[in-house]
């Protein structure tokens, strides 16, 4: 049988806060389309159980614990990366921190380490996964948003982290284009409520049921109902996308981004 | 892949071009396929395309812009196939014209076929996917329903309008569990562009696609398949371009 469109055999993924939620959600169902994988996150007990449930899907498989924010780190993750598995095919930059805060209680040690993690963690992540990419003139960045880059947090209160979430569309589009010339495809993918621990130790389950009731759908995702997109734009399906945007949010609708 | 087994796909405009490729590739994933074309000879093509894959086709050769016509293909799908569960209201055409040289009639057939078309076919096939509290719902917007070209004003309208019946319909139609999204292509190497563009203008716009090239028209029908599939049910309202690297801003 044909190998099927949308399968990551033979590519290397490298998964920025694979270790749990939607990050570890990626890292199974991209193992499970074949794919070998990085994980990284500085969690370390959580990053082993997904290194186990990759291996146990057969796939290859490495650990970081760098911090993202850590260029020099970074920097040789992908050097170690490429000695054991082969070059960077697919990058998710999901590595992430939620924190509800007001305005004016936001601190700059708040304030760094939001754009510290999101921003500055995706931008060198992605700067030190490139250069291979070019070289082979192949290769797929997925950046994780959220719906909140464009509508905003509301009750929420937490501008710093829709800002930081706001840059990494700006980088999205900005290396779609640059990148392109390389046949580089980089897309975001923003997600509404998703039944992660980061929602439910930050909002509690009566304020995740009540945000429920205002959804479209009725409910909040399932990690893997994100994996989804991530998977569709890591693969040869999605070779004429770049510089897109794919919102699984239960039906709000986006407009002016 | 077969996460389509079991499904039922109506596929509007799938003679030819774009739409066939649609259902070649979900019938390939286990879909049945009601296959609607205005010309019956290409629709009958698609449909030994499909069966060749092992998989169920029905044919209604009708124009989507005749709205009784429209009520009798979704009365026909669901009495052939026993269901609809996928609509792609696809079919539709491209008209090379500035705004003097649009005549009334240009405009009334742009607007009948995509906007009229999707939107009476979408409604006669509705109450069924309601009572079954599942449907997926697809309409095939442009590049420019987003953008504007320099030509083609009634055309942007048209794929304009289709988003507009996606945003809506997907909050409308959420309670029951039914999902509308778009799929807005950028350049595609099918028969619109081929048929309306000489090879050498066709060459110089892919030199302006960020990624330098149209696409094929299956890499159009991922992105429909996968919003087709049970992979996308948390994602309705939304619209993925296929366009090659350019950025879509403020639709």
């Amino acid at each position: 049988m044909a190998e099927a469109s949308n399968s990551l055999r033979g590519k290397v993924a490298w998964i920025t806060g694979s270790g749990r939620g939607m990050g570890r959600a990626h890292a199974l169902l991209m193992a499970e389309r074949g794919a070998d994988l990085v994980v990284h996150d500085v969690l370390k007990d959580e990053a082993a159980a997904t290194v186990e449930a990759v291996r146990k899907l057969g796939r290859r498989c490495i650990v970081s614990h760098a911090d993202v924010r850590d260029v020099g780190a970074v920097q040789g993750l992908v050097a170690t990366a490429q000695k054991e598995l082969g070059p960077i095919d697919i990058l998710v930059n999901n590595a992430g921190v939620g924190q509800h805060r007001p305005f004016e209680d936001i601190s700059e040690a708040d304030f760094d380490l939001m754009f510290g993690v999101h921003v500055k963690g995706t931008f060198f992540c992605t700067q030190a996964a490139v250069p291979t990419m070019k070289e082979r003139r192949s290769g797929k960045i997925v950046n994780i948003s959220s719906i909140w880059a464009m509508t905003g947090a509301g009750i929420n209160k937490a501008s710093h982290y829709c800002a930081a979430k706001t840059a990494i569309l700006g980088l999205t589009k900005a290396w779609a284009k640059e990148l392109a010339p390389w046949n580089i495809m980089v897309n975001a993918v923003s997600p509404g409520g998703v039944l992660t621990e980061m929602p439910i130790k930050t909002q509690g389950w009566d304020m995740i049921r009540e945000k429920e009731k205002r959804v479209p759908l009725g409910r909040w995702a399932r990690p893997e109902e994100v994996s989804y997109a991530v998977a569709f734009l890591a693969s040869g399906e999605a070779d004429f996308i770049s510089g897109q945007q794919i919102s699984p949010n239960g039906g709000e609708t986006i407009v002016g981004i | 892949m077969g996460n389509l087994i079991g499904k039922v796909a109506l596929i509007t405009g799938s003679g030819d071009g774009m739409g066939r490729a649609h259902a070649v590739l979900m019938a390939s994933r286990g879909a049945d396929i009601v296959v609607n074309d205005i010309r019956r000879d290409a629709a009958e093509e698609t449909a030994r395309m499909v069966k060749a894959l092992g998989r169920k086709a029905h044919v209604v050769a009708c124009d989507v812009a005749d709205t009784a016509a429209v009520r009798a293909l979704a009365a026909e799908g669901i009495g052939t196939m026993g269901k609809v569960d996928i609509l792609v209201n696809n079919a539709g055409f491209g008209q090379r014209a500035q705004l003097p040289e649009i005549v009334e009639k240009d405009f009334d057939r742009m607007m009948a076929v995509h906007v009229k078309g999707s939107f009476f076919l979408t409604q006669a096939l509705i109450p069924a996917m309601k009572e079954r509290r599942y449907g997926k719902i697809i309409n095939i917007s442009s590049i420019w329903g987003m953008t504007g070209a320099p030509v083609a004003s009634h055309y942007c309208a048209a794929k304009a309008a289709l988003l507009g019946f996606t945003k809506a319909w997907a909050k409308e139609l959420a309670p029951w569990n039914i999902h509308v999204n778009a799929v807005a292509p950028g350049g595609v190497r099918s028969g619109g562009p081929i048929k309306l563009d000489n090879p050498e203008i066709l060459r110089a716009k892919e030199e302006k696609v960020p990624l330098k090239r149209y696409c094929e028209p299956v890499e159009i029908s991922y992105a429909v398949a996968y919003l087709a599939s049970p992979e996308a049910d948390f994602v309705t309202g939304q619209v993925i371009s296929p366009n090659g690297g350019d950025t879509i801003v403020g639709f």
